[in-house]
């Protein structure tokens, strides 16, 4: 991969405030028209290291480049964000703000009116256009600031928690709008604690823990470098699971109701794992050798870390 | 820069839309000089029923002369005062101070007199009432016991009382103004404007830095600002925002202006139509203290618009803010406790040398410059200092903002503010 391929190009920056190092010598690449997770625990570097793609905050050492360009005043346009504590003006009509925020990116106001319309009526918010942003309720107000990130066009999208607080079919309409605009040929980071969603969505990823970058690169190559070690078992039946009460063979289970995976150790055949569940009399529904969820993978290496 | 005036656009058409603009421009100079006018007119108003009085007299004649020079005439044309009860030597004085007592308390007397023996030599002259707080009628008493006491004393040393009021009738001093333009009557206007002009400096300085403070705090609250620096430089951020609040100010201001010149022109006309027989004090607002009174609420307003922005910025809650920002208000209410330093004597050394003093520059300079225009040189010095101290605290206030407007939770201590200055 050239560089005139990637969308973002972050090499070494570190960020510090006083004695406290947000974000310490962290490199990575984003290809263009990706859709690349930004993973890692609360007060990790996130969303420092965003705000210095943004040009929020400059770091101390190490360089940004968006789009092949260094950054500056412009690559600003070139960026729509998603905050993940999100507001607007109050007492502000929904379509004004939408125009403001965009003229603001560059679009004339004409042009981000008529694109406005149409967004708003996409995600059935057309009646809402002239009311005041504090007479919609969350969910749309959710709706509304998502627009506003897309509406310039930006060839870098940066969504934080996109999803949260939205009803399933609102959270569907955005994942096909994100899906649509990848397609387009927009690059989009998203930042998010839901590993299910990283795992549907992402073609690549970047693990950061206490300012550092533990873990990057293509999900499924990832994934498969873990190999599948892990078991997918749904069952039922009169029993409290005690089958899996293997510690030669399961190096750790993770219940979710009716549904168990167990993580494998090295070498252990998952064969095993099956004759004893039928020999216990539960009656199974599902048997699956996978790769670890993303969830696991996140859990084991962060910590590894603070181990 | 375009994106300046994208926010400068957006701060003036949300604040002058309002019906809160509206009002503000109706109310606040109506506020300013209706509570003037109103303590006025409630110290100085006209009794409206006839006050009786009772004199207790020791000394033996004054009783008589008091009662005589107690004229004077409510505008019913009823007399002022009326001595109902003149008590002469008294065989006990305290009981007949009971029985005023007794009397006023029953409401047959509004008030009684004491009259000592050696009233003449000085020994004061006691006036009891309930409402001791009326002006008009305190000054009559007083003027009446005054002239009588007076003319006992020259009556012993064979004067006249009346040659004398005639040897020594006070001379009318009539006051005219010098202006650059010639002169004109003063009749107190020049007092009148120079009040209501640093009033409403005063005002307004308060009101618009508050304001400017609040859209900074709303932007932080609402989590906007994220947004908004992710699209524009915070410096940018906050001169669109001062510079769009400036502009509501100057509005109304012009507003007043334009509100002034035509009272001056056509105010009594006006107010005969509504009130026959009234006139409205000349008052002359010259186009220089307007144009003076643009200049320096802007000189202030930038200077403390700045300031009020930064503590917007550092703070998160309505409560911090109301702690933070009273040290400043507290230097613009200084400003107005300094009035009477400045209205006294404007071209006294002291204040000559606090019109020039930054923070307080603007208010006191315009009370100089509507009392008695200054020398220009110290106007130009005044506004000099206050535009460079000004461009310092603009550099600070612009630090403090970048990094507040991200920050939330506790406010910063000074030392914390001290290395928010240093981030980058």
């Amino acid at each position: 991969m050239t560089a005139t391929t990637d969308a973002v190009v972050v090499e070494s920056i570190t960020k510090s405030y006083n004695s406290l190092t947000a974000v310490s010598d962290l490199s990575l690449r984003i290809r263009r028209g990706a859709i690349f997770g930004l993973l890692g625990p609360n007060g990790a570097g996130k969303t420092t290291s965003l705000r210095m793609i943004m040009r929020i905050l400059i770091p101390d050492q190490g360089s940004i480049r968006i789009l092949d360009q260094p950054l500056s005043d412009h690559t600003q346009d070139l960026i729509g964000y998603l905050p993940e504590e999100r507001g607007l003006y109050p007492r502000m009509q929904v379509r004004k703000v939408l125009v403001f925020l965009a003229a603001l990116k560059g679009v004339p106001e004409t042009e981000a009116h008529r694109r406005a319309g149409e967004w708003l009526e996409r995600l059935g918010l057309a009646s809402w256009s002239q009311k005041k942003i504090l007479d919609l309720s969350k969910g749309m107000q959710q709706k509304v600031q998502f627009i506003a990130a897309i509406l310039h066009r930006p060839p870098l999208i940066i969504l934080d928690e996109p999803f949260a607080g939205l009803d399933p079919l609102n959270a569907v309409a955005i994942k096909d709008i994100m899906l649509e605009l990848r397609d387009q040929g927009s690059t989009i980071i998203l930042s998010t604690h839901r590993m299910e969603q990283v795992e549907m969505m992402c073609d690549s990823i970047c693990l950061i823990d206490r300012g550092r970058n533990i873990l990057n690169g293509e999900l499924q190559a990832i994934k498969k470098s873990y190999g599948k070690n892990t078991v997918r078992i749904e069952y039922s039946g009169p029993t409290d699971g005690d089958f899996l009460n293997q510690p030669a063979l399961v190096e750790s289970v993770n219940r979710f109701g009716a549904m168990v995976e167990a993580k494998l150790r090295p070498g252990a055949d998952a064969q095993e794992i099956l004759k004893a569940a039928v020999q216990s009399g539960v009656r199974i529904s599902r048997f699956e050798l996978i790769e670890p969820p993303l969830n696991d993978i996140f859990i084991e290496k962060v910590s590894n870390g603070h181990a | 820069m375009r994106k300046i005036w994208l926010i400068i656009k957006r701060e003036y058409v949300t604040r002058v839309r309002t019906k809160a603009f509206l009002w503000g421009t109706i109310a606040l100079p109506l506020l300013t000089i209706g509570v003037f006018a109103f303590q006025i007119i409630m110290s100085t108003r006209q009794l409206d029923h006839t006050l009786k009085l009772a004199i207790l007299d020791d000394n033996g004649g004054l009783a008589a002369s008091i009662t005589r020079r107690l004229t004077g005439k409510l505008p019913s044309g009823e007399p002022t005062f009326q001595v109902v009860k003149t008590v002469s030597q008294p065989a006990s004085e305290e009981q007949s101070r009971e029985e005023l007592l007794d009397q006023i308390r029953k409401g047959e007397l509004d008030g009684y007199l004491v009259v000592p023996k050696d009233a003449a030599s000085g020994t004061a002259v006691e006036f009891h009432t309930k409402n001791p707080g009326n002006i008009t009628m305190k000054g009559s008493i007083n003027r009446a016991v005054s002239d009588a006491v007076v003319a006992e004393r020259l009556g012993k040393w064979g004067v006249r009382a009346s040659d004398v009021a005639q040897m020594t009738q006070p001379v009318d001093v009539k006051l005219f103004k010098i202006t650059r333009h010639g002169e004109s009557v003063e009749e107190g206007q020049t007092f009148l404007t120079a009040i209501i002009a640093g009033m409403l400096l005063y005002t307004t300085l308060v009101v618009y830095g508050v304001a400017t403070m609040r859209s900074v705090m709303e932007e932080k609250t609402t989590r906007i600002v994220e947004i908004l620096v992710a699209s524009v430089r915070p410096f940018y951020l906050l001169s669109g925002k001062i510079l769009g609040v400036a502009a509501v100010a100057l509005t109304q201001y012009l507003i007043w202006a334009a509100a002034g010149g035509l009272l001056t022109g056509y105010g009594t006309a006006m107010a005969r139509s509504v009130h026959p027989g009234a006139s409205m004090p000349k008052i002359q607002v010259p186009w220089s203290l307007l144009a003076y009174m643009v200049i320096f609420f802007l000189a202030g307003y930038l200077l403390y618009a700045s300031l009020y922005a930064a503590v917007g910025a550092m703070v998160s809650t309505e409560q911090e803010a109301q702690q933070v920002q009273a040290p400043l208000t507290m230097v613009i209410v200084l400003s107005f406790l300094l009035f009477n330093v400045i209205l006294r004597d404007p071209n006294s050394r002291t204040a000559v040398v606090l019109s020039l003093v930054p923070f307080l520059s603007p208010i006191l300079m315009i009370l100089r410059i509507a009392m008695q225009t200054p020398p220009f040189w110290q106007i130009a010095l005044s506004l000099a200092l206050s535009l460079g101290t000004t461009v310092g605290v603009v550099y600070v206030s612009a630090k403090i903002y970048r990094v507040g407007v991200l920050m939330y939770g506790k406010r910063p201590s000074v030392v914390e503010l001290f290395r928010w200055l240093k981030y980058t």
